[in-house]
């Protein structure tokens, strides 16, 4: 399973979202450009403004409108610093109501998901446990080289369902992290963590681990493999109960 | 007895010069100096060359994990180094430059000149936290000489990975005692800075005349307080659990991992604000001198710095927000709420410069580039702090571009201004504007080359302290970019440190108060004397020594 060459359109960088949390990530990058592009450009202009404006050019007549080599002292302005307080916190106020129901959308799990996966994280590799006893594994043990896609474990789901994954760490800390999922969530000795995933498009997408957990981090990678439904359904009838697919080795 | 009869029979006139000068004996110069100087401008002067060796070490390791880098598949350094090196970069940038440059270096060498005191207010106690500094940078850096290597597991060091059974060896032990022991001399240095500006200032210095410099070492100081025990004991904690059969952080034996993450942050973010209120501090004295004007809203920035040290208390979680196992609103609504006070130290800093007459030297460069950068690093901080869109960026090399543009661009530059700014007071000369302004101009084109296309990369899905990369993933471009304004940036500090040589021999003599200084470490020599001031200008206002040299231009008093 080869990736061709990742990511040629983005939008404004990133990739393009390939779940319905896309949505909401979509809509809080957007409002979040709205509220600080003005106000990053106002500032620097502000900035750039007194520099060009105020700067001692040597002739004696810096100090802004009247000239003089020393400026007038003033050092406070009541209504001006009221409304540099004020402002500021109505724009954070409604920038916590944005990303308050944004987050209750992301993080909100569903009762009847259309299949519930266990993802295991260890050093160096990961195990995707299917309802069924099917189990799909790869370790770096068998990763040919870092830019081979090949032999890398292949977590296979449903488009246009419900799948809820259920993350486990076997030792340290690690990430479950899909670039295109736009989502992560770490996997962390102790803490039980779930969440769902609501793919959109088909298609095979990279993953990797995204905390570091020691001398093959970089290599503890996977691939996603979102199918249509029916395609999915077929796969997985294929899959004997209790069956191992290791990545790189032949089929037991 | 032939003691008591060298001495001079008559005293000469009480004032605070002669009365150093009937002590007998020669001074110590040089290395006996170095050693045995409870003065705090020379302990000041140990931290900020250590500090800036530290500094200057650091980036060397930085430039390695630029190398490794540059192209996929690439074979610089192996896996176990590379992890190495972003660790001890890390470590070392935080622990032993970032802070203590501005917390204990400036701190000591300025804050008794500011408020007009001859020392700090416990001079030995200071050299004590000063030797145990510079044990803990060797012992960590000496991992580089175990056979595992030094620490090898993230700055932040989550456990379980830093279990004995994951990382063992004497690196990772040499890290705990190293950092350690920082910490101790950092609460310390808290104690005695604190002392000092609660007891020792000079009559007429109240608090609300105190420089923003003083206000702002003063909440370090308290955030260091709070947050340096709890990382002390975290790292205890880990010690116990590595050496002595302890399962705090072991899950297999009923520990729990995720405590050191609350731990570790607890402290870590209040560290994040020791390691940019000192800068603020500095861009603060440095515009308002060099825009001949006082600082603009005064104490609504006071209020600023407090209400930052106050929330930095509240925010540690949003560290942790993908670890599923914190309240999320609540950590982002009170990250959120830091943009604030930011905000209004920007637009104070803007008033500052309005309608002044702007000098526009080396150290105000340094300052625009801080301004710049850390605007931008605090707009993608906000970003940062909204739950879902962590989710997508978090551990990515978005937010190493954030950091560091919090953190480079930001505090560091600010230390670059602080150093332009006050080096003809340690030194007596001043450094060349020609190679400063070269030097600003490349780190300034080397800084942004290399971060911020990070950024990209971070977007599309780039994590951070991944040793090598495929060639499939669409990042290849934007590392190169990165690690070429690596070196650039690494130049352009090379053009400072030949300039700091250069200028201690052959500098222009700076005098007394090269900037028209406003706050009192200008109405001393240059170096100051020890035990500081002869006479002190009367205190009247937060610009003593400004209102001494413009009686017509006094600032306003009782506003």
């Amino acid at each position: 399973m080869e990736l061709a060459t990742r990511l040629p359109g983005t939008d404004l960088g990133s990739p393009h979202g390939v779940t319905t949390q896309d949505k909401y990530v979509h809509e809080l990058w957007t409002v979040s450009y709205l509220f600080s592009v003005p106000i990053g450009l106002l500032v620097l202009g502000l900035i750039l403004w007194c520099v060009f404006r105020y700067r001692d050019k040597g002739d004696g007549s810096g100090g802004g409108p009247g000239g003089g080599r020393t400026p007038a002292q003033f050092q406070y302005h009541i209504p001006l610093e009221a409304a540099y307080t004020i402002i500021p916190l109505v724009i954070v106020a409604i920038l916590f109501g944005f990303l308050y129901s944004a987050e209750n959308h992301v993080d909100s799990i569903s009762k009847t998901p259309a299949i519930k996966i266990t993802v295991e994280g260890f050093q160096w590799g990961w195990r995707f446990d299917y309802p069924n006893g099917h189990k799909q594994v790869g370790t770096v043990a068998n990763e040919l080289d870092i830019n081979s896609e090949q032999n890398l474990p292949v977590l296979v789901i449903p488009d246009n369902e419900t799948v809820q994954l259920h993350v486990v760490s076997l030792d340290v800390v690690h990430t479950f992290y899909v670039p295109e999922f736009l989502f992560q969530r770490d996997l962390i000795p102790g803490i039980d963590n779930t969440f769902d995933i609501n793919p959109t498009t088909p298609g095979i997408y990279p993953g990797q681990c995204n905390n570091i957990c020691g001398e093959y981090h970089a290599y503890m990678r996977f691939l996603v493999d979102v199918m249509p439904p029916s395609e999915f359904n077929t796969w997985y009838s294929q899959q004997a109960p209790n069956s191992i697919t290791t990545a790189g080795e032949p089929q037991s | 007895m032939t003691l008591l009869e060298e001495r001079p029979q008559e005293h000469p006139e009480p004032s605070e010069r002669a009365l150093m000068e009937i002590i007998p004996g020669p001074r110590p110069h040089g290395l006996v100096k170095y050693i045995t100087s409870t003065d705090h401008k020379q302990i000041g002067l140990n931290y900020l060359v250590t500090s800036f060796i530290g500094f200057l070490f650091a980036g060397l390791l930085a430039e390695g994990i630029r190398t490794q880098l540059i192209v996929p598949n690439n074979h610089f350094v192996t896996e176990n180094v590379y992890n190495q090196l972003f660790t001890m970069h890390g470590t070392i940038m935080l622990f032993v430059f970032l802070g203590p440059f501005a917390f204990a270096g400036l701190g000591n060498y300025l804050v008794p000149l500011m408020i007009g005191a001859p020392d700090m207010a416990f001079p030995r106690f200071n050299s004590l936290s000063y030797w145990l500094y510079l044990g803990g940078f060797l012992l960590m850096s000496a991992g580089f000489l175990t056979n595992n290597g030094a620490a090898n597991f993230g700055w932040f060091g989550y456990a379980p990975l830093t279990e004995a059974i994951h990382s063992p060896g004497p690196g990772a032990d040499l890290w705990i005692i190293g950092v350690g022991l920082t910490g101790l001399s950092g609460i310390f240095t808290a104690v005695n800075i604190i002392t000092t500006i609660f007891t020792l200032r000079a009559p007429g210095m109240v608090m609300f005349r105190m420089p923003i410099f003083v206000w702002n070492q003063m909440v370090t100081m308290f955030l260091l307080l709070l947050a340096f025990p709890v990382l002390t004991s975290a790292f205890a904690l880990l010690w116990i659990d590595r050496h002595l059969g302890g399962h705090f952080f072991d899950q297999n034996d009923g520990g729990q991992p995720i405590l050191w993450q609350n731990l570790f942050w607890f402290f870590g973010h209040p560290e994040v604000y020791i390691l940019a209120l000192p800068y603020f501090g500095i861009v603060t004295e440095v515009l308002a001198t060099m825009s001949k004007k006082p600082v603009f809203g005064y104490k609504g920035m006071i209020g600023a710095t407090l209400s930052i040290g106050a929330l930095s208390m509240g925010v540690w979680a949003h560290h942790m927000y993908t670890t599923g196992a914190v309240l999320l609103p609540f950590f982002a609504a009170m990250s959120l709420l830091i943009a604030v006070p930011t905000g209004i130290k920007f637009f104070n800093w803007i008033g500052t410069m309005w309608r002044g007459t702007i000098t526009l030297n080396t150290a105000v460069l340094f300052c625009l580039g801080f301004l710049v950068m850390f605007l931008f690093g605090g707009i993608t901080g906000v970003i940062l702090a909204q739950p879902v869109l962590d989710f997508q960026l978090h551990n990515t090399y978005f937010i190493v571009a954030h950091f560091h543009y919090v953190m480079f661009g930001g505090s560091a530059f600010a230390a670059f201004a602080g150093i332009y700014y006050w080096y003809p007071k340690m030194t007596g000369r001043l450094l060349s504007e020609k190679l400063g302004k070269l030097s600003f101009t490349v780190m300034f084109i080397g800084f942004n080359l290399c971060f911020f296309p990070q950024h990209d990369l971070g977007l599309r899905g780039m994590p951070r302290r991944i040793e090598t990369y495929s060639a499939h993933m669409g990042w290849n471009f934007l590392n190169m970019l990165s690690s070429i304004g690596a070196y650039i940036a690494g130049v352009g500090v090379l053009i400072t440190v030949c300039n700091l040589f250069v200028s201690y021999r052959k500098g222009e003599i700076a005098g007394d108060n090269p900037w028209d200084g406003q706050t009192l470490e200008w109405a001393c020599s240059s170096p100051p004397p020890d035990h500081n001031f002869e006479a002190l200008p009367p205190i009247r206002s937060e610009r003593p020594l400004w209102d001494a040299n413009h009686p017509d231009q006094l600032t306003k008093v009782g506003h």
